[in-house]
């Protein structure tokens, strides 16, 4: 007997469920698959988590005794602001793990899989969010160590991880953004750290922008690494600077709005050339 | 007729020469080799010679108006410091270039030779001194753009340049060293920056040892990076250190005693085992 139509067993076909449910449902799967190489290279992870540790401990005790800050010791204004240099440095490994998996065709491999498209950049970005939880907790350990003494309110502080978190949002939408752009895994590692090192120096992450010279310190004051530090050194040091905190709220959200479209567009672009 | 001698012609049989001769021409040959190579990709001794010099500029507009230091202006202090961390920095080349030489197969190429063995070593030396002392030279003019203002006689100038020529060599010479160490080009780009920067931000260079804390302090005055700094500082600043000076000139032939016949062994080790 022929037939034209195959039966297909009852349970191979697709449960039916709203599209929303299959995107989040597939970003929380692509999260975990993140989250489990993270676990499987472990020293990727201690060097990741060194470099800020390092950098840190070299300020505080080689450089820092000849800055001088206002109105706070210079280990609570170095630590402070480096719980988001620390974000920063770690966003780095978002493109070009996103451009690694671009060139090794994992993302092909996906395509061809029945799930969300949607769902290797922003189970990607998830899985940042939870590394960026860790990296905050170590900084902050570390930061004890060393001589930090946070002020200010639970509710501060929870408001300063509310800011941290938008902070690594933003700057892992960045990262996935250079990833999905550039053609090669070393242009994606060059343009992030060139990007990275300026955003960190031309900052007050190290030293107050008021000793800049004129030209520097107008950019070092308003670009959003320093906003969003002066933001959380505000609330953790107990000066809440109202201005800047909503400065840094509008940076993250303007960016954002701005960031997340193209990095879509730009990966769109990307697979479908691909294939 | 049948011979069992070849005979050779009479201009084929080295020339009788000292052994001392031929290691020398030897060394000659593969310094000029060395420097034609330089010459051909002009890219990677532009990016060796801007590395120190972007630094330099970096610090100088970001930590220069927060940083006092005694006696003197910030940028004459820091372009002072930064001769020694130019040839600090610019010693990485050279590890890198021996690994690869040796994963390349030239190294076992030239051991076919009759050649003295050691000119690999010291041919390299000898060109990358030349480098380094030419990426010092480019960070004195930058110096004396942004503001570096030297005091001192000829007789200093030649004592300080007879420093960094000394130090060059010993951070020359540890690089090759981790060149014949380490197996990969990648490795020894890791490790050289890694010892670069923390010798680098545990020196004098960016700020005076005095506003450390004791531990740190204790280290800091005492490594040879810093004593080549206060060195060559003195003498550019026509405030010798007569104490500095000495001290740095023993660290300098101190480590090179020991460094040469370990590189020297670390090669010969490595070439046997090529083969």
């Amino acid at each position: 007997m022929n037939s034209n139509t195959l039966a297909l067993p009852a349970n191979i076909s697709p449960q039916a469920r709203p599209a929303f449910y299959w995107t989040i449902a597939d970003m929380l799967v692509l999260a975990r698959c993140q989250l489990k190489r993270l676990r499987r290279n472990p020293v990727d992870l201690v060097i990741a988590a060194l470099q800020p540790i390092v950098l840190l401990v070299l300020f505080r005790y080689f450089v820092g005794g000849a800055i001088a800050v206002a109105g706070t010791s210079y280990v609570n204004y170095l630590v402070a602001g480096f719980l988001v240099i620390a974000l920063l440095l770690g966003s780095g490994a978002t493109g070009t793990g996103l451009a690694e998996d671009l060139q090794r065709g994992l993302v092909d491999r996906f395509r061809s899989l029945p799930m969300a498209k949607s769902a290797v950049l922003t189970g990607r970005i998830l899985a940042d969010l939870l590394r960026s939880s860790l990296i905050i907790l170590v900084v902050w350990a570390v930061g004890l160590l060393i001589g930090f003494r946070p002020a200010g309110t639970v509710l501060d502080w929870a408001a300063a991880l509310g800011l941290l978190l938008l902070a690594s949002l933003l700057f892992s939408w960045f990262a996935a953004l250079l990833g999905s752009t550039l053609p090669s895994v070393e242009a994606v590692q060059a343009a992030s750290l060139t990007a990275i090192f300026l955003l960190m120096f031309l900052s007050n992450a190290y030293v107050p922008t008021s000793t800049m010279p004129g030209w520097l310190r107008a950019f070092a004051e308003h670009q959003p690494v320093s906003v969003i530090i002066s933001a959380v050194r505000g609330l953790l040091l107990n000066q809440p600077d109202a201005a800047a905190t909503w400065q840094a709220i509008a940076w993250c959200v303007g960016l954002l709005v701005v960031i997340i479209p193209l990095a879509v567009r730009a990966y769109g672009r990307r697979t479908a050339q691909a294939a | 007729m049948k011979s069992n001698t070849l005979a050779l012609p009479a201009r084929v049989k080295p020339q009788t020469r000292p052994t001392l001769y031929w290691t020398l021409a030897d060394m000659f040959v593969l310094a000029k080799r060395q420097l034609v190579r330089m010459q051909r990709s002009p890219v990677d001794l532009v990016i060796w010679t801007l590395q120190p010099v972007l630094i330099l500029v970096l610090i100088r507009c970001v930590f220069g108006g927060a940083i006092a230091v005694a006696g003197t202006s910030y940028v004459n202090y820091l372009v002072t410091g930064f001769l020694v961390i130019a040839v600090l920095l610019g010693s990485g080349p050279t590890g890198v270039g021996m690994a690869t030489d040796i994963k390349r197969g030239l190294v076992d190429r030239f051991r076919s030779l009759p050649m003295a063995r050691s000119a690999v070593l010291t041919g390299r030396a000898l060109s990358d001194l030349l480098r380094s002392i030419l990426i010092a030279l480019v960070t004195l003019v930058v110096g004396l753009l942004i503001g570096f203002r030297p005091a001192g006689t000829v007789l200093e100038w030649v004592a300080a340049l007879g420093l960094l020529s000394l130090g060059s060599l010993l951070f020359i010479w540890l690089s090759a060293l981790l060149g014949l160490v380490l197996k990969s080009a990648e490795a020894v780009v890791g490790a050289v920056v890694i010892y670069s920067y923390l010798l680098m931000f545990t020196s004098n260079a960016m700020a005076p040892t005095s506003a450390m804390p004791t531990w740190a302090r204790a280290f800091a005055e005492h490594q040879p990076v810093t004593l080549l700094i206060s060195a060559v500082r003195g003498l550019l600043l026509n405030q010798p250190d007569a104490q500095a000076a000495w001290q740095a000139l023993a660290w300098c032939v101190g480590l090179l005693v020991i460094l040469i016949p370990l590189t020297i062994w670390a090669y010969g080790h490595r070439t046997v085992r090529a083969t």
